[in-house]
């Protein structure tokens, strides 16, 4: 497992206390980070009310997360409070060009109309033609499969994908999430195959092929696009979903029961020549 | 079976072909464009020229769509030349055995 998401979780009870999300002690974020954050903003959206989020103490990871317009999500949660408190960080949005700013598409059509800029975005942070058109069915995959076990079913009123990506150039590495509040592996897959019953259970059936969706021949996308992060990039593909973690590179499968959250949060980390 | 071709420029559709619904979209057009034509057994030619990514998700509903649509029709595909991760697609889609169809240069 990759050192730093396990990290994350063996102190997820430090950082959301009840009622609060706190992570003032961070210095630094992932996408994976972010996407977390939001997921359990949107879990405890009831609870944790404006106000119990607390951010960075660092002032360089404010400016990173104000680059990442995180107070554009903060805002459409509800939370003005939180989110008022980067109006005095000022930043370029010229600065840091190797991320994708956190994206809530709440339809199907608004992610279909991203795809081109993701696709100029993965050239720009230096994939040849190629890799780029792969990581583009990559995200495309996984933004579908949002749209197509959610829709007409959302567990809250938070809908549709949110994506964010970040591209370390000197490790010529991307990492690009895609978090949903959905129903998650499990909430889709178990329509299906009944005897699920765990998070973990679901994701990895999801990842060998199989589709909820009863009664349509579909399925293999995540298969698809497992292959192609660890055969063609040598990547990473990690999922939260639920309270099942699991990750598979080139060394094989690792799973892990974790704290719970509504929906998935996906990563695929490629690597480029 | 004759040698009628009917060719669809997949290019007409987008130069980024994602998602199931679209695909739908795209095959209930597709029956439009044709509209009239006898449902013999002359060819479908998919042309992906100039066509850059096509998901496989797109892929699987729009062939799988077309197959059940017309039936006794042969669908082959062209135009992939140049652009291997669009031939792995296509080849994804015809190993899930969702679609039989034949490659054509």
């Amino acid at each position: 497992m990759d050192p730093h998401i396990e990290s994350l979780y063996d102190h997820l009870d430090e950082w959301i206390p009840a009622g609060m999300v706190d992570f003032s002690h961070f210095d630094f974020m992932h996408p994976w980070d972010i996407g977390l954050i939001s997921l359990l903003a949107i879990k405890h959206q009831a609870t944790v009310g404006d106000g119990n989020i607390v951010l960075p103490r660092n002032a360089n990871l404010r400016s990173y997360l104000k680059r990442m317009h995180f107070h554009t999500f903060l805002r459409e949660l509800g939370c003005a409070h939180s989110a008022a408190l980067f109006d005095s960080i000022l930043i370029s949005e010229h600065e840091n060009m190797g991320l994708q700013e956190i994206l809530h598409c709440r339809y199907l059509d608004d992610f279909s109309a991203r795809l081109a800029h993701f696709e100029r975005m993965f050239k720009n942070f230096g994939l040849g033609e190629e890799d780029a058109h792969r990581a583009l069915i990559i995200v495309g995959e996984f933004g579908n499969n949002v749209f197509d076990h959610n829709l007409g079913n959302w567990p809250t009123n938070f809908s549709g994908s949110l994506i964010a990506a970040q591209n370390y150039p000197r490790l010529k590495r991307i990492e690009m999430i895609v978090a949903d509040a959905g129903v998650g592996f499990l909430g889709s897959l178990q329509n299906a195959f009944p005897d699920l019953q765990t998070d973990i259970a679901a994701i990895k059936k999801g990842l060998e092929g199989n589709t909820g969706r009863i009664g349509e021949k579909r399925g293999n996308g995540l298969k698809t696009i497992q292959q192609w992060t660890i055969g063609n990039f040598h990547g990473v593909i990690t999922i939260h979903s639920g309270s099942g973690l699991v990750q598979v590179d080139e060394h094989g499968i690792e799973e892990k029961e974790v704290a719970p959250i509504v929906g998935t949060l996906a990563q695929f980390v490629i690597y480029y020549e | 079976m004759n040698n009628v071709m009917t060719t669809l420029e997949l290019k007409k559709f987008g130069r980024i072909l994602n998602s199931r619904s679209f695909a739908r979209e795209a095959v209930l057009r597709v029956k439009q464009i044709i509209n009239g034509e006898k449902d013999t057994a002359e060819d479908l030619v998919l042309d992906f020229a100039e066509v850059e990514v096509v998901t496989p998700s797109f892929a699987d509903e729009f062939i799988r769509g077309l197959r059940e649509l017309y039936p006794q029709k042969e669908i082959k595909m062209r135009g992939t030349e140049g652009n291997p991760v669009l031939d792995d697609v296509l080849k994804i889609v015809e190993e899930g055995k969702t679609i039989d169809s034949d490659v054509i240069d």
